[in-house]
């Protein structure tokens, strides 16, 4: 990746319809970093069982959105999802994971603990009051714990954060975070619908369309 | 193996009963009655003593440490240790309160009695500053070792807490 | 005198010179706080001559929170919902421990159909914490398949607390003097449609994972944890009756129905990692025997004698009150010198006492032996922090 992402846009943007060219590249390379995120198994506490292993596990499964392949090592990993309390001396180790992260990285943070401090606000002498004092964090995903639809709906706008707002032109940049709570009048059947529709529509081959490709091809091999 | 550890039943000894027998064993032992559960206060001196005869005494086998920890009364200036000790072959309970100074906490260490103490001590002294004397690793248990104070006492303070607005 | 030969093929392997000739060191490992198999963060920190185990130290406070703390500064009611925090997979058994001191101090009333419904759904609780138990042994081990059968049977028993109580972990449902809803009208059917599938269930776990041979050559002798031991480093819960102590609040000081129900207490005889885990899937069997029991004689009656906004006060004195969770003996002291808040609160947890048995297990093992050894002790790391 290092030549594409360091080097192609200085190459591409002088170029005329340089832009447009690398529009096109960014939306490939968008595509498949959204479609592949690697989750680092980091949980302390409640919000772990029900983000990382109930999420992970048949029922939820997260393998449908491309980010089942969880490791225990930061190193191999681009998503941290930060389930539970943090305190303070479990602070500067998970700043430390996120830096052993490779870049683009991207931090998802669930559950009161890790948005505020949660039920250990006040009165508390350790408690971290948000896990963003640590390090920075793309999505919110309230809770406490927060159900695994709650997780999925979390990551889908992760997935559209990537998907839209970085380009290879500005490596980088830091986004906005985004509260991935549910709209007002939203329930959690319109969830469950949208869900099901996107996985109805990626898991679909249109059949003509497919054999017209393939009729294109045999037609080159022939000429 | 574990065949004298199988529970006796029956021979549970009734809370008045477990208290007299305490008393012989110390006489200067004090009944609570201030507790739900059987409990007597003994001085910093006997509790050494009286803690191993407790865990070996044919009528009382309190072999079981099931916890320990203190409570800080800044008013009266001490600390009060407590153990709660369960027999597990006789079924009965018993606590003991041990009072010592708050301005120089030190208590005797019972790990030699009941292993498990160790640890309970070094929460102990990682949350109230009771230090044990003659225990074999006093550090903190939770905290960082640079850690200034002792969260548990009623007049901690730091600049991090927060107070809940009322 | 000589040594007698070594028997087994680990024996021959142990008496075999391997050193080379420049000799061997001992070295220092860090095993967490961010480890998979540590479940959380707890940090080991392991004193290792090549493979084997020679210390382990335990390194605690990445998750201690201050729990007893924040109590000082609650009052009564409020002091439920921290508890579901602690060992979040018995969160029921951990609210009704704090209730019941509550009510013992607060001379707090209840009536059967409150301690029916509180005994069911802690039982059922029991059997979701062993599910969950069960898998994460399973993965630990280094098969995946039980990880997703103990979470496929675990979600239905997650949908009827759900229907229920509102929740899937975190259910803050036992509250002094009641309980927070009274059980859905569908409850009684969906508990029995949930025991009909898991009693099959439970024998294909068996088939699956306890007669498979490598899984029991990595438990059978290892690990063990004599009953003296087992005593003396505090251990309670599975742990303790697995080194063949047979101790269960459950029996020797019945609280809610138990003292009502038919049930035995498994225990083990060796102390090994395979005692533990086969008290452990016993135990889901006895629990599913008192569920049979209770679930069709639920008293009618409320389901709350205490109004939800009422004040508890409490008169000065120390009460303590303790009962079995999943884990272990969970113990609640409460120091009140009146009022309605609490002077002090502390927490006797199953898993702060259960740690320090890995202390006198892993030595003389491998460091493979010491991710059975942690799994069998089936460790929550903010109940031992709090």
């Amino acid at each position: 990746m290092g030549l594409v992402t360091d080097h192609l846009p200085g190459a591409l943007l002088p170029l005329p319809g340089g832009g447009a060219l690398l529009t096109a590249i960014d939306q490939v390379v968008n595509w498949s970093r959204a479609n592949s995120l690697w989750p680092l198994t980091f949980g302390t506490s409640c919000c772990a069982i029900e983000v990382m292993m109930a999420t992970g596990a048949a029922r939820h499964d997260l393998a449908r959105f491309g980010a089942e392949v969880a490791r225990p090592s930061p190193r191999q990993a681009d998503l941290l999802i930060i389930a539970g309390t943090i305190v303070k001396k479990m602070a500067p180790r998970l700043r430390t994971l996120w830096e052993q992260m490779a870049e683009p990285r991207y931090v998802i943070a669930t559950g009161s603990c890790a948005i505020s401090g949660g039920p250990f606000l006040y009165h508390s002498y350790t408690t971290i009051r948000g896990a963003d004092e640590v390090i920075p964090v793309d999505v919110y995903v309230p809770g406490c714990p927060p159900r695994p639809e709650a997780l999925l709906y979390g990551l889908l706008t992760l997935q559209k954060m990537i998907r839209e707002g970085s380009t290879l032109a500005r490596p980088g940049q830091v986004r906005r975070p985004v509260l991935a709570a549910l709209p007002d009048g939203m329930t959690l059947d319109d969830v469950r619908a949208e869900i099901a529709a996107l996985v109805q529509e990626t898991a679909t081959v249109d059949r003509k369309a497919a054999a017209a490709v393939g009729a294109a091809f045999a037609a080159q091999d022939r000429v | 193996m574990a065949a004298d550890l199988l529970p006796l039943a029956g021979l549970a000894l009734s809370p008045d009963a477990l208290v007299a027998a305490v008393q012989l064993l110390c006489p200067a032992a004090q009944a609570r009655p201030d507790c739900d559960r059987p409990a007597v206060k003994v001085t910093v001196g006997d509790w050494p003593e009286l803690a191993g005869r407790l865990r070996a005494h044919a009528d009382l086998l309190f072999d079981l440490l099931e916890t320990h920890t203190a409570i800080d009364w800044p008013e009266s200036g001490r600390i009060e240790l407590v153990y709660l000790l369960t027999s597990l072959r006789r079924g009965h309970h018993l606590t003991v309160f041990v009072d010592i100074p708050r301005d120089d906490p030190v208590a005797p260490s019972v790990c030699a009695v009941w292993p498990v103490a160790q640890w309970q001590e070094r929460e102990v002294y990682d949350l109230f500053g009771v230090r044990y004397a003659d225990h074999p690793d006093l550090r903190r248990l939770f905290l960082d070792d640079d850690w200034q104070g002792f969260p548990l006492r009623k007049d901690y303070a730091d600049a991090f807490m927060l107070d809940r607005p009322s | 005198m000589t040594a007698p030969a070594p028997t087994t093929l680990r024996a021959r392997l142990d008496a075999t010179p391997w050193a080379s000739p420049l000799g061997t060191q001992e070295y220092f490992v860090n095993m967490g706080p961010q480890h998979p198999s540590t479940h959380g963060v707890l940090r080991l920190v392991l004193k290792l001559d090549g493979e084997t185990v020679r210390e382990v130290v335990p390194v605690l406070g990445y998750i201690h929170r201050g729990i007893e703390k924040i109590c000082e500064h609650s009052n009564y009611r409020q002091l439920v919902h921290l508890t579901d925090r602690m060992d979040y997979l018995s969160a029921l058994a951990n609210n009704w421990a704090v209730t019941r001191v509550v009510e013992k101090a607060a001379g707090l009333e209840t009536n059967g159909r409150i301690e029916a419904i509180r005994t069911l759904v802690t039982e059922l609780q029991r059997i979701h914490s062993h599910q969950l138990w069960w898998g994460v042994f399973g993965m630990d081990l280094g098969a995946f398949t039980p990880f997703f059968y103990g979470f496929r049977d675990r979600e239905i028993l997650t949908d009827v607390f759900e229907r229920t109580i509102g929740g899937r972990l975190t259910l803050n449902y036992i509250q002094p003097g009641g309980v927070m809803h009274d059980i859905h009208p569908e409850f009684v059917r969906d508990v029995k449609a949930f025991m009909a599938v898991f009693r099959p269930r439970l024998d294909e776990y068996e088939a699956l994972l306890s007669e498979n041979v490598i899984v029991q050559e990595r438990l059978r002798g290892v690990g063990v944890l004599s009953a003296a031991d087992a005593v003396a480093l505090g251990a309670t819960g599975p742990v303790l009756r697995a080194s063949g102590v047979a101790h269960d609040l459950r029996k020797a000081e019945p609280y809610g129905l138990y003292g009502q129900v038919q049930f035995d207490v498994p225990i083990g005889s060796r102390g090994d990692c395979w005692d533990r885990y086969a008290v452990r899937m016993c135990e889901m069997r006895q629990s599913l025997r008192i569920v049979d029991q209770l679930i069709d004689h639920i008293p009618e009656g409320k389901h709350f004698l205490v109004k939800p906004a009422a004040k508890i006060k409490v008169q000065p004195g120390v009460w303590y009150s303790h009962l079995e969770t999943a884990r272990g003996v969970l113990g609640a002291m409460l120091v009140s010198t009146g009022g309605e808040a609490p002077y002090r609160v502390h927490l006797r947890t199953p898993n702060f006492n259960n740690l320090w048995t890995v202390t006198a297990m892993a030595p003389g093992g491998r460091v493979g032996d010491l991710v059975a050894i942690l799994s069998s002790l089936d460790l929550v790391v903010p109940d031992i922090d709090r």
